[in-house]
């Protein structure tokens, strides 16, 4: 251990999952200021909020306080319940994603011997929240959103899960720690001087997992679940106040989580060439630093793209996932099963 | 199992995060409703029914072709994982067990089982006689001189004039 104090099992386990539980805002927040707020504002020719703080900075702190002080409200044929329950859904399997995800080689809650499996599986919960919401609303376009929901959840869950299979096959392992160090301790041609980030050997995968990451988050140009020009704001429309801050922090949340993962089995996670994969005070510190850099990249990428591209149509949406993604990722697959096992 | 410990703490306590959440909202923020307030916001338009609770049937296929990946990539992992120790023979195994999975799922969308658009007409909107070269003819010479000047180089209210003289 790090430290120089020695700290029991319980101590060590509450810290960690104390730093997950401020980390999960605190992303969420630089997610939606940097890139929702003043990025989308900058490429739009805008200033984006201004007032709170130097050049608004402070302005997610003003949302929430506002957020917090406004009344919670359910329609009156809702079913209260699971109304009320379905923000939670989303919210938890948010929080859950991130304890998986290595930031160095002794920062992280938990290394599980499953962690991508485990990551992958705990994200689709959040489709069920999304379901919820949109059946309990008692509103025509709440449900329409939810179904749209579901079908766009499970289209590109598919292709998402199959891109990740060729990194395990790679790094042979689905601990997230053991593909940052399958990938540290690689070579590209017999040179291994910048390890092997798996970008290079899976191009495919990356592309598929933005693809499919873009479309599980619902940004646009799949963000038809939540079409406004044709739903309102679909699974969203009757949820107030701190409700629908937690469908926000459940999404952009995701953002920040989806866009780390895909640094840590694409990018090489925290690891860059001269850290010491197995551990060390040096790697402990930098590694963080170095996966934040890395996950900004990738969030860059996926809000650069929904900034970008209008909406898609429904069934183009659908088409595209089944007909497209799905088969490139079964080939991608089957090409690299062919290339480590017979060569 | 103790690695799943982290994970059932994480979960108490986001849970009991939300709860705080909750009753800081409860504490701060008023509870006055009012039927505007609780009527279902359909862009202002006061719902006279209940929504409906129809699923398109096509659907269930969807469903069903997505548990039927599911399976697959249930399978699939385990393989990835451990194909270095299986060699080749893991790799064929695999690929025979892929490739019946992905048969069915050709068969389904040649089926027509994943198409979602408008279901096409069974009656044509059109003349079947009629085609393109019938039809740019019709549009450019009806009731014209070739020397005129195109209709739509025309102030509209001479264009409609125009359309009344050609009727009478």
């Amino acid at each position: 251990m790090i430290l120089a104090v020695e700290l029991a099992y319980w101590q060590l386990l509450v810290i960690k999952v104390l730093a997950v539980m401020v980390i999960v805002p605190t992303a969420t927040a630089v997610i939606v200021q940097t890139f929702l707020f003043k990025m989308m504002a900058h490429m739009q020719s805008r200033l984006g909020p201004m007032e709170a703080g130097p050049h608004g900075a402070l302005q997610l702190l003003a949302d929430g306080a506002k957020f917090v002080q406004k009344e919670l409200l359910a329609p009156e044929r809702a079913d209260r319940r699971v109304f009320f329950l379905a923000p939670v859904v989303v919210l938890l399997s948010t929080f859950l994603l991130f304890v998986v995800i290595p930031a160095g080689p002794n920062v992280v809650a938990e290394d599980l011997d499953i962690g991508i499996f485990f990551a992958l599986a705990v994200s689709s919960i959040s489709v069920l929240g999304i379901l919820m919401a949109g059946w309990a609303s008692a509103n025509k376009y709440a449900l329409m959103g939810g179904l749209r929901a579901a079908g766009q959840l499970i289209a590109y869950e598919l292709p998402l899960v199959l891109a990740v299979v060729g990194v395990v096959i790679q790094s042979g392992e689905l601990s997230l720690q053991g593909i940052v160090r399958a990938q540290a301790e690689g070579a590209i041609f017999g040179v291994g001087l910048i390890g092997q980030p798996f970008i290079f050997t899976q191009f495919i995968g990356f592309a598929l997992f933005l693809v499919a990451t873009q479309a599980e988050l619902t940004q646009p140009p799949f963000d038809m679940p939540i079409a406004e020009s044709e739903l309102v704001a679909g699974y969203q429309v009757e949820y107030s106040g701190l409700q629908f801050l937690f469908f926000y922090l459940g999404e952009f949340g995701a953002a920040f989580a989806f866009s780390a993962l895909a640094a840590t089995m694409f990018l090489g996670g925290w690891y860059v060439p001269g850290l010491d994969v197995d551990g060390g005070l040096i790697s402990n510190l930098v590694g963080p630093a170095v996966l934040f850099v890395k996950t900004m990249l990738v969030a860059f990428l996926i809000f650069w793209i929904r900034f970008t591209y209008p909406r898609l149509r429904e069934d183009q949406l659908q088409t595209f996932a089944w007909k497209f993604l799905i088969p490139l990722a079964l080939v991608n697959i089957l090409a690299t099963g062919v290339f480590k096992v017979l060569f | 199992m103790d690695q799943y410990l982290p994970i059932v703490v994480m979960f108490v306590l986001a849970v009991g995060f939300v709860v705080l959440s909750i009753v800081t909202s409860k504490l701060l923020a008023p509870g006055r409703p009012t039927p505007a307030k609780e009527a279902p916001y359909e862009s202002g338009i006061v719902p006279t029914s209940e929504p409906a609770r129809r699923f398109p049937v096509r659907f269930y296929l969807v469903a069903m072709i997505f548990i039927v990946f599911d399976i697959e990539i249930i399978f699939l992992f385990p393989w990835a994982v451990v194909h270095r120790e299986l060699g080749a023979f893991g790799l064929w195994a695999i690929v025979a067990f892929i490739v019946p999975f992905f048969l069915s799922f050709l068969w389904e969308v040649a089926e027509g089982g994943l198409e979602w658009g408008p279901v096409s007409r069974s009656r044509p909107l059109t003349d079947e006689h009629r085609t393109t070269t019938s039809t740019v003819r019709l549009v450019g010479m009806d009731g014209r001189e070739p020397s005129e000047p195109a209709v739509r180089d025309r102030p509209a209210e001479e264009k409609t004039n125009e359309k009344e003289e050609v009727v009478t």
